[in-house]
């Protein structure tokens, strides 16, 4: 039987956000994840546009369930998910997702995300994006990368560049990340390979706009990736 | 005399000096004055006697002296870049760490606007 999630899975669940220069996207992402009931960090990635107000703005209306970071300058995804990872312990949290607050992760999907980790099944989750849905040239980058995730690595996955994670407040005391850019994708699946951390892949979905195709791994981020891995090796 | 000759040693020598001069105030540690001050000394040695490099081309099996000095100034450059790629690399860690410190002694709460 499907495992139905509680109130109080939720209550125990905080949602990482990493945000940079999403002032007119991050409202809604925010709201939605509230509404259904999650907690949130948000750390606000020095962003040179209004995020940091409209994220305060939100917080006005859930007062309880966020909490806001803001580095004073732009260091990457990496950096400030680190922070947030960092920060989220404070709460004694029971499971952490982190997912990009650009909107095209869906909150409709934390349901599914969070239940292997409630179940029992793993101590880790990505959310796996469905090949079809990727636009031509992610869908080659994607495929690069996860090659090289494979061969560096030595962990096979269906999408390393995924930014919607979750993993349970045990194991995220166990792994290190250092990465600051779209590195940190592969180094969280490098991270609970290497200290042997049960994980699950869980399909979401994605939602694709000009905006959101702007960031995130093209073919550029791909070739810095793979230099950060090759350096990593060292 | 060519006037490189002159000049050459010229700044070698400042440059030997400073180097030195860093060290005395824990700037530089002693190997990278050692290692500067060769190079310095060798670059000299060639501006003054511009066979000297022949013969040392020939210890490496290149046959023209001023090939093996454009060689000698491609690793010279690689080995500066290298090294300050790793000096900025680790100071793009510190800096992380910095950012990150201070956000995470400053979360903002509401309180932060009301006052």
């Amino acid at each position: 039987m499907e495992y139905k999630v509680t109130e109080e899975d939720k209550n125990a669940t905080y949602v990482v956000l990493p945000a940079y220069n999403e002032a007119t996207r991050i409202q809604p992402v925010i709201e939605e994840i509230a509404e259904k009931g999650y907690n949130m960090v948000i750390v606000n990635d020095g962003s040179s546009d209004n995020t940091l107000d409209v994220i305060k703005q939100s917080k006005k209306k859930y007062p309880g369930q966020i909490h806001i970071f803001s580095l004073m300058i732009n260091r990457g995804v990496g950096v400030a998910t680190q922070t947030g990872f960092e920060a989220v312990l404070r709460y004694n949290p029971k499971y952490v997702v982190s997912m990009d607050s650009d909107g095209q992760h869906s909150a409709d999907d934390l349901d599914a995300v969070i239940t292997p980790l409630v179940t029992g099944e793993a101590k880790a989750v990505i959310g796996v994006r469905p090949l079809k849905d990727m636009p031509r040239s992610r869908n080659y980058a994607n495929a690069i990368m996860n090659f090289f995730t494979k061969l560096f690595y030595r962990v096979d996955v269906s999408d390393s560049q995924t930014g919607f994670r979750a993993i349970t407040s045990d194991a995220l005391d166990k792994i290190s990340i250092n990465a600051r850019g779209y590195l940190i994708s592969s180094e969280f699946i490098r991270e609970i390979n290497d200290n042997n951390i049960p994980f699950a892949e869980v399909p979401i979905k994605t939602i694709y706009t000009p905006e959101t195709q702007a960031k995130g791994t093209n073919v550029k981020v791909a070739f810095q990736i793979l230099l950060q891995m090759i350096r990593h090796q060292f | 005399m060519f006037l490189y000759a002159l000049i050459v040693p010229i700044i070698s020598i400042i440059a030997i000096i400073w180097f030195i001069g860093r060290y005395l105030n824990n700037k530089n540690s002693l190997s990278t004055v050692v290692l500067w001050s060769i190079f310095w000394i060798f670059v000299s040695l060639f501006a003054i006697f511009p066979e000297f490099s022949n013969s040392f081309a020939r210890i490496f099996g290149i046959t023209r002296g001023l090939d093996f000095v454009i060689i000698l100034v491609f690793v010279v450059l690689f080995y500066t870049i290298l090294k300050l790629y790793f000096v900025i690399d680790k100071m793009q860690n510190n800096l992380n760490k910095v950012v990150k410190e201070v956000a995470l002694n400053n979360e903002i709460t509401l309180d932060d606007e009301e006052e």
